[in-house]
């Protein structure tokens, strides 16, 4: 385009400003992509149950309270019921109560079935089933600690009264939960005390038919209505979206920040576009005399705003995404942040928006300096 | 039939509520290849007229034919247009651009037409060579003094071969040697490549170097004389 050296020498023109204003547009987005990628991860979070039609079956008074065994054969026998599988919250950690990681108690034998989309090696699934005090480990999780199969590892007790003595068997692959640990629910059966034993937090139940699971979910509900038990019964979305309720807060204050974010920018550029424009006017009027229409010394001008910005966005964005490559934020954040990256969607959003400040934040600059008559503007100089 | 016909114009200025009337009934025919002086005090109106007949004001009243079409009725897209083919502006600041070299100053013109880019080299250079700074091509503004300056503005201005040149106090930022040199260059663009030139000046010694001098006094041509004898530089 035989315009654009005029676009580049413009860019150029204060060189101390120009880079002033990258360096700025470029720090705030860099911010703006770390947030947004944040929310992203946590909203990946939230739809790991999406596309798997799981049901969780939970006690409606709270997550803590147990459900018996003898629920499962119940459930299993209410129609459209595929299979059922126990799942107990854990909460142990790692030698140090900084690695802190998800893990659970499973039930060994329909872990295959009802939580397919987990992908293992069946020979290593086979020696986790044969290992009563065998586990299976996440891929983020053994790249964090740097362990490999036959490696035998205690976590420490927090909830239940026994440190789990396990060794593992399998490394499993799933495309959101990277990061936990599942070892035999017959083993945490029988270390915990009597009193405890055959209870169990949750049960996970697939189903034939997923357009059929709001029945399923309140015919069982109201088997158990009157027990001393109730339940309550969830998709696993659900589950996932109560379970990061108070994720909730936190997404909407890092929403604000990053709105605000580029709100700041978009006033700071302003600033800075309009001082820039203010400073051509007279220039802007001698094109326009010399026969540049209205329209394409505004474009001009709008064309090396955002470009600016863009540049700005650009940087700060490509930054963001080399220092997490570097940083690993799952471990930074002891365990808070696993699989964060910026992500492309992430990234293509915040290099729209930065193009989108150029435009919001140089509008008015470019139409002002634009809409002034060639004799007004003329007249300026002398 | 004249190049330029300007007919019973009048402009008035609206500042607020009252209304300031800074041309008054101005007739005047520019013929093609004249060389028009306009003179006048400060405030007379004479960078008005220039502004009317370059078209980049409007007339209140009147009309203004240049070449046979009424450019008072042009749309503010088609004058912009007209400008870019038939004037060439030279002002008293030179008004060059800062972030652009003497070569790209004189190219940017040209890069409304249609040119190749080999053929806009070919038109700067002929313009540079004619204004006598084709050394100086790749001189930004500040490396250039004020005389140079100028002639870069005048490459710029006959770039693109328009009919007019109109210069507004082309002169008034310069010592006497140079103001000579850019009068004598305007002169030689006059004579020999037969441009038609409206140029405003506060100098009698300036007006002397036009072929025809015209007085403004209050919005009104008080004198209209035909310079005999030209000064040469
Ligand atoms: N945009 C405008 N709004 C209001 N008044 C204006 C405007 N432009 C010019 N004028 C007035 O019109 C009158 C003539 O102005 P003009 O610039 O044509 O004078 P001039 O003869 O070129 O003067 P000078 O020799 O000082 O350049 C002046 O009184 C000026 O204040
Ligand atoms: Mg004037």
């Amino acid at each position: 385009m035989k315009y654009f050296k005029l676009i580049r020498r413009n860019l150029f023109r204060n060189r101390l400003r120009s880079m002033m204003t990258l360096a700025l547009i470029a720090v705030i987005f860099f911010f703006v992509a770390t947030l947004l990628s944040i929310l992203e991860l946590f909203n990946r979070f939230e739809d790991q149950g999406q596309g798997t039609n799981r049901l969780v079956v939970q006690s409606s008074i709270s997550l803590a309270n147990p459900l018996p065994y003898a629920y499962e054969q119940k459930i299993r026998e209410v129609p459209g019921v595929a299979d059922v599988c126990k799942l107990q919250w854990i909460g142990a950690y790692y030698k140090e109560k900084k690695n802190f990681f998800a893990n659970f108690a499973v039930d060994q034998d329909r872990m295959e079935s009802v939580f397919a989309d987990y992908r293992i090696d069946p020979k290593q699934m086979a020696d986790f089933k044969a290992d009563r005090q065998g586990c299976i480990v996440g891929t983020d999780l053994v790249k964090r600690y740097g362990w490999k199969i036959g490696d035998r590892i205690t976590l420490k007790r927090q909830i239940f009264p026994y440190d789990p003595e396990l060794t593992i068997r399998g490394i499993y692959e799933h495309p959101v939960n990277t990061a936990a640990l599942y070892y035999h629910m017959s083993y945490h059966n029988e270390a915990i005390p009597p009193m405890m034993k055959d209870h169990v937090n949750t049960f996970w139940l697939s189903v034939k038919d997923p357009s059929k699971n709001a029945a399923i979910s309140q015919q069982i509900d109201a088997m158990f209505k009157n027990s001393e038990f109730p339940t309550e019964t969830v998709t696993e979305k659900q589950f996932q979206a109560s379970f990061m309720a108070m994720m909730g807060n936190i997404k909407l204050l890092f929403g604000s920040i990053s709105t605000c974010a580029v709100f700041m920018v978009i006033l700071l550029a302003a600033i800075t576009m309009s001082m820039s424009a203010r400073e051509r006017v007279t220039e802007i009027a001698v094109l326009k005399a010399i026969g540049f229409e209205k329209g394409l010394v505004m474009t001009l001008m709008l064309t090396e705003f955002s470009l600016l910005t863009f540049a700005g966005g650009a940087l700060g964005v490509l930054g963001a995404k080399l220092i997490y490559m570097v940083v690993p934020m799952g471990k930074v954040t002891q365990g808070f942040l696993v699989g964060f990256q910026i992500f492309p969607m992430t990234a293509l959003l915040a290099l729209g928006s930065s193009i989108l400040v150029g435009l919001i934040a140089g509008g008015l600059p470019a139409i002002n300096a634009t809409k002034m008559s060639v004799v007004d503007g003329l007249r300026r100089v002398v | 039939m004249a190049l330029v016909e300007v007919k019973e114009v009048h402009k008035v200025y609206k500042r607020d509520s009252f209304e300031v009337p800074v041309l008054n009934g101005i007739s005047l025919s520019v013929g093609e290849g004249d060389f028009l002086a306009l003179m006048g005090p400060s405030g007379s109106g004479k960078t008005t007229l220039l502004n009317l007949i370059a078209g980049i004001d409007r007339p209140t009243r009147g009309t203004i034919a240049v070449d046979g079409r009424e450019i008072s009725n042009f749309s503010e897209t088609a004058l912009a247009g007209w400008r870019a083919r038939h004037i060439g502006f030279i002002f008293q600041m030179y008004n060059l651009i800062p972030v652009l070299n003497a070569f790209e100053n004189v190219e940017l013109p040209l890069l409304l037409t249609k040119l190749s880019k080999k053929e806009r080299r070919e038109h700067v250079e002929t313009a540079l060579r004619i204004v006598g700074l084709a050394d100086r091509m790749k001189h930004y503004p500040r490396q250039l003094s004020g005389g140079q300056e100028q002639r870069v503005a005048i490459a710029r201005a006959i770039v693109t071969d328009p009919s007019i040149l109109v210069a507004d106090e082309p002169t008034g930022d310069l010592d006497a040697k140079n103001a000579a040199e850019t009068l004598d260059l305007l002169q030689h663009l006059n004579t020999d490549f037969k441009k038609t030139i409206v140029m405003v000046t506060h100098d009698p010694k300036a007006a002397g170097f036009a072929r025809r001098t015209l007085h403004l006094e209050k919005g009104q041509i008080i004198e209209d004389t035909a310079n005999g004898a030209r000064a040469q530089a």
